[in-house]
């Protein structure tokens, strides 16, 4: 689903953010990226949805070539990928049924089908009632579950999250790594870039180590929640 | 563009037009201001095309015969008159003729005449030009050919005023293009500058549709459609700030009308100068969302 052959990225003048990186993701994986701040995750799942280019090395992602790609063949990469990010990134002038249907009318899905799709999806995720409020009236967990409805709205075959829990107390948190699990059980593979060394004792899931832009271990284990 | 596209696409601009209405109306004010100004010029322009369009058709030229040519003569001047390349229709005005139109034209005051008669005044040639020999250099070179044909004098036509005419409408169109050239460009910044601030104004939701994957002509599109609507709006409401302008004009300075020949009369610009102001409305419009769009979709 996901491969880094030799990626490195260099920011200008010379500062390398990620160094040499070789990956292999399989399709239907629940992926933790960690390490600490600074350590790349988030300049390589920036790559992964080609908000930023490599300085050199391969990225394919889904059978796509990243470094061979035009604008028009970013967006058809993005409509496969749900993103989810740890400020949200939602549009305070709309409301969450309108910030998760705008993600599926722009891929060209009616307005009907769009709103159905996304009051079906805050439902699921328990956020019925909150359909026709704006993102600054709901609560951090709550805006990040709308994000999260934004992300899958059309259906993705990956979903990348950076640090989708930052911004969440410790029990929101958790039930936010729940809810992507539950997701990943239904066939999405899910990558998720966080510091919180916490989850991967309770989570029991492959993570890929990152240290100063280099990949610094990479454990393959069996998705699924263990008890604390 | 799929239909759904279509449909977000118009919710977009209304949206827009009605969040940012002030905005819109500002920059098509903007837009206004300078298409009149390159109006203005077209009009002038138009108008003195006209003018000399009105004076050209009566452009004759009036050469005087010599006194006592035979009618085989005056025949023999007319048909070489005639195989000239820039004349369309030669006339011949013999004495009574013109004798008559001299006492007409001094209307009431034909008396101050008793006692003349026809002898004084000579006969003479009224040649017309071709539409396109009008203008100076074609006159004189006409004048000095009629004056190598013998049995004619001397040979008269309007001076120099033609070619000043000519001179002052040339100078106006190259004001229109030079002036409102650098008119165009300031505008195409200034369109530019506003849908800049339009565009930062919804970076958040530019940025978000960029992330989930909506195609760049699809982001593009409400904002090029918002500033051809602001272009055509502009020339809509300079075409009507010139039209009151004109009408002001013709009714407080009827000397200005009275200028104009009866063949031609001051005219407001013709299909062709609102069509022109039209497009550039449209086309300022259009260039200046895409110059914006395209540095910040860059970066």
């Amino acid at each position: 689903m996901i491969q880094l052959y030799r990626v490195s990225k260099v920011y200008p003048p010379n500062f390398p953010a990620l160094t040499d990186i070789h990956v292999e993701i399989e399709k239907g994986e629940f992926v933790f990226l960690t390490g600490p701040s600074g350590a790349g995750k988030s300049t390589l799942l920036r790559l992964l949805f080609r908000a930023e280019e490599a300085t050199s090395g391969q990225i394919i992602v889904n059978g796509r070539n990243l470094n061979r790609m035009d604008r028009a063949g970013v967006a058809h990469l993005r409509q496969e990928i749900g993103l989810v990010f740890q400020e949200f990134k939602l549009l305070s002038t709309m409301t969450a049924l309108e910030n998760v249907a705008l993600a599926a009318e722009v891929v060209g899905v009616s307005r009907k089908e769009s709103r159905s799709r996304a009051f079906q999806l805050l439902r699921d995720l328990g956020l019925k009632d909150k359909q026709d409020a704006r993102p600054p009236a709901l609560s951090a967990g709550e805006q990040q579950r709308v994000a999260i409805a934004r992300a899958l709205v059309n259906s993705p075959i990956l979903v990348f999250a950076d640090e989708p829990t930052g911004n969440l107390d410790a029990e929101v948190a958790e039930e936010t790594m729940r809810l992507f699990l539950k997701i990943h059980e239904k066939g999405t593979t899910i990558l998720i870039a966080t510091h919180d060394t916490g989850f991967l004792k309770r989570f029991h899931s492959r993570a890929i180590s990152l240290q100063h832009g280099r990949l610094a271990s990479d454990t393959k284990l069996d998705p699924r929640e263990v008890t604390p | 563009m799929k239909f759904p596209w279509v449909a977000f696409v118009g919710r977009r601009v209304v949206k827009s037009m009605r969040e940012f209405l002030w905005t819109h109306v500002l920059t098509a004010g903007i837009m206004a201001l300078t298409l009149a100004i390159f109006g203005g010029f077209v009009l002038v322009q138009q108008n003195l095309q006209g003018l000399l369009r009105g004076w050209g058709n009566q452009l004759e030229v009036f050469a005087y015969l010599r006194d006592g040519l035979s009618s085989t003569e005056i025949q023999s001047i007319l048909s070489q008159a005639r195989s000239l390349p820039e004349v369309e229709e030669v006339r011949h005005v013999s004495k009574k003729e013109a004798w008559e139109n001299f006492k007409k034209g001094l209307g009431a005051q034909s008396g101050v005449l008793e006692g003349l008669t026809a002898e004084i005044l000579p006969s003479s040639l009224d040649v017309r030009l071709k539409k396109s020999h009008r203008e100076q250099a074609s006159v004189e070179a006409l004048a000095a050919k009629l004056r190598a044909i013998q049995g004619i004098g001397e040979v008269e036509y309007p001076g120099e005023w033609v070619g000043k005419l000519h001179l002052v409408t040339l100078g106006v169109q190259w004001a229109k293009w030079i002036f409102g050239g650098f008119l165009f460009v300031a505008t195409l910044f200034i369109v530019g500058s506003t849908v800049k601030l339009a565009i930062l104004s919804r970076k958040d939701e530019i940025e978000v549709m960029q992330l989930v994957g909506a195609p760049e002509g699809l982001i593009k599109v409400p904002f090029v459609i918002e500033g051809m609507i602001q272009g055509i709006f502009g020339a809509i409401l300079s075409v009507l700030f010139l039209w009151l302008l004109f009408l002001l004009l013709t009714f407080r300075l009827p000397s200005l009308v009275a200028v104009f020949p009866s063949q031609s009369q001051l005219r407001f610009l013709d299909l062709s100068g609102v069509s022109l102001l039209f497009f550039l409305g449209w086309f300022i419009g259009a260039g200046g969302s895409l110059f914006s769009l395209r540095r910040f979709l860059k970066t």
